[in-house]
């Protein structure tokens, strides 16, 4: 005696090859862009925290005793923890990669440069370093690095929507990929959904059967779509840090929650998606008999 | 055109009033047939081939609806049923298809136990009598296998096996013993006739085969160009299915 049930829909290998690249190819996508758009938030948030809080005020025809006073004066500001006068090897080295290693012309007057850290509950003190140096009569400009990091997030900002856009486009483009397919399915299979009918089989009946075939190549291609995107983004993160890229741009890669959740939610998503087109292409096609 | 009378009617297993079918812009396959068969009735459909056999079973066993007209099942129109009450309705009804439509990828006691399993049957409670439904078509030894591996009257076999596993209220057959020898033929219309007298069941048969017909002595409707007539059996053969309550408009006209 056989055991266990033969499925009513009979394995069609190669064409459910076919569709199980395509499903897993755009799965493997769709998980790149979810893991880059994740992974860019995160440098994003790095990046931008390195600046904030952190004011660099410049004096511009300053002797040396003069920025000293002031660095003292901005150092009894409230709402800064660290003031710290950088010297003329520091500026050297900051102006390096601009004017090369010799140095500027001895005529050309090189700003003090004061580097302050603002204690994290100060908000932007910015206005009140301002004030104070301007009242004390130096003639100083602060900068708060904020068109820099506003630049930093609006362009990431974009990055992370266009990620967004490109998981939403695979996601249909998949969705529709599989309503053909199951369409295709149907037709080829109409042989079958005829005798299952009239043998008095319900609608939902024979739409679950194809729910349950696509539920699990989703689920399948899914899985595999998403673990060769991790392993690609592992690998490329890899190959950029071995081939000595400083890794200050380079997103981290660690197995953190948000990248085991696009890992899991990934097949899911691919399975569900499969399942909900093939029932709703099923029962459409059903209604039209009778 | 004849009315038809209501008593005869309302406890018909099968009524059509006044059915056409067409398909498309093509002519009508089916013009304006009127049948009524009883509970228990037994039955042949003859006619040419292409006369509209294939057409007019498909619409008793609901595979389509007609173009115009009703068709009325166990006392209740098929047009005002919705779909899980069509698929009710399908349930009471044993189908053999001429092409058999076995599924390929099944066994043999797979397919014959399809409907059952349509119907959420569990295996272990049909098990045993899909067996001994099998075994006694002359499938026993053979039910493990695919149609592919199976010769034409054995795919026939388990084509009837399945139409009438669940024991059904209507068994509509296609051309059922076209592909057996006559003795397997003569063995398979036993069957049809034992449900008909054990069960009830109304059995509606689609054949050329004249000498099967004439075994079973039973009336016989003939359809010829989208009409449907009851041809008017030999004499002295009759007598044992009389009264079986048909009226045939096209015989009027």
């Amino acid at each position: 005696m056989k055991r266990g049930e033969t499925s009513l829909l009979p394995l069609e290998d190669a064409r459910e090859a076919a569709l199980f690249f395509v499903v897993g190819a755009l799965c493997f996508l769709a998980a790149l862009a979810a893991l880059t758009a994740k992974s860019t938030y995160g440098a994003a948030r790095a990046w931008t925290a390195e600046v904030e809080g952190e004011y660099t005020v410049s004096l511009s025809d300053a002797a040396p005793q003069d920025a000293q006073a002031a660095t003292l004066l901005v150092q009894s500001i409230e709402g800064v923890s660290g003031a710290r006068l950088l010297s003329e090897a520091e500026i050297s080295a900051l102006l390096e990669p601009t004017f090369g290693s010799r140095g500027l012309p001895a005529d050309l007057p090189v700003p003090r440069l004061i580097a302050i850290t603002a204690a994290p509950e100060a908000g932007d003190i910015g206005r009140a370093l301002t004030a104070a140096l301007e009242t004390a009569g130096y003639t100083a400009a602060v900068d708060s690095h904020s068109a820099w990091a506003g630049d930093v997030r609006r362009m990431l900002g974009t990055a992370r929507m266009v990620a967004f856009a490109i998981v939403a486009l695979l996601a249909s483009t998949a969705i529709a990929v599989i309503a053909f397919a199951t369409h295709a399915a149907l037709l080829a299979r109409r042989d079958i959904v005829d005798v299952l009918h009239i043998a008095g089989a319900r609608d939902r009946f024979i739409a679950r059967l194809f729910e349950r075939r696509f539920w699990l190549l989703g689920l399948r291609a899914g899985t595999v779509g998403a673990l060769v995107a991790l392993a690609s983004v592992a690998l490329l993160i890899a190959i950029a840090r071995s081939s000595g890229n400083r890794s200050g741009l380079l997103p981290e890669l660690t197995l953190d929650f948000p990248d085991l959740a696009i890992l899991v939610i990934t097949p899911i998503l691919a399975g569900l998606a499969s399942r909900i087109a093939a029932g709703v292409t099923v029962m459409r096609a059903l209604k039209s008999v009778m | 055109m004849t009315q038809l009378r209501p008593d005869i009617f309302d406890e018909a297993a099968v009524r059509l009033d006044a059915v056409t079918l067409r398909y498309d812009a093509s002519g009508e396959i089916l013009s304006g047939i009127d049948l009524a068969l009883k509970p228990g009735s037994f039955s042949f459909l003859t006619g040419a081939s292409g006369a509209g056999k294939s057409s007019l079973l498909k619409l008793l066993y609901l595979a389509r609806p007609p173009s115009t007209g009703e068709v009325s099942l166990f006392g209740r129109p098929t047009s005002r049923l919705t779909r899980d009450q069509l698929s009710a309705m399908r349930r009471r009804i044993g189908v053999v298809f001429q092409e058999f439509r076995l599924l390929g990828h099944l066994t043999a006691y797979e397919n014959a136990a399809l409907p059952l399993r349509v119907m959420g049957r569990k295996e272990a409670q049909y098990r045993t009598d899909v067996e001994e439904l099998l075994a006694w078509v002359g499938l026993g030894e053979r039910m493990h296998k695919r149609p592919e591996t199976l010769s034409g009257g054995e795919q026939q076999r388990v084509a009837i096996a399945r139409a009438v596993v669940t024991q059904p209220d209507l068994l509509i057959a296609d051309e059922p013993t076209g592909n057996v020898d006559p003795e397997m033929g003569a063995r398979l219309m036993r069957l049809f006739i034992e449900l008909n007298k054990r069960l009830g069941t109304t059995v509606i048969i689609a054949s050329h085969d004249l000498g099967l017909i004439r075994q079973v002595e039973a009336p016989v409707y003939h359809l010829a160009n989208g009409l449907l007539a009851r041809t008017t059996p030999e004499p002295g053969k009759t007598a044992r299915r009389r009264g079986d309550g048909i009226e045939i408009k096209a015989e009027e006209e």
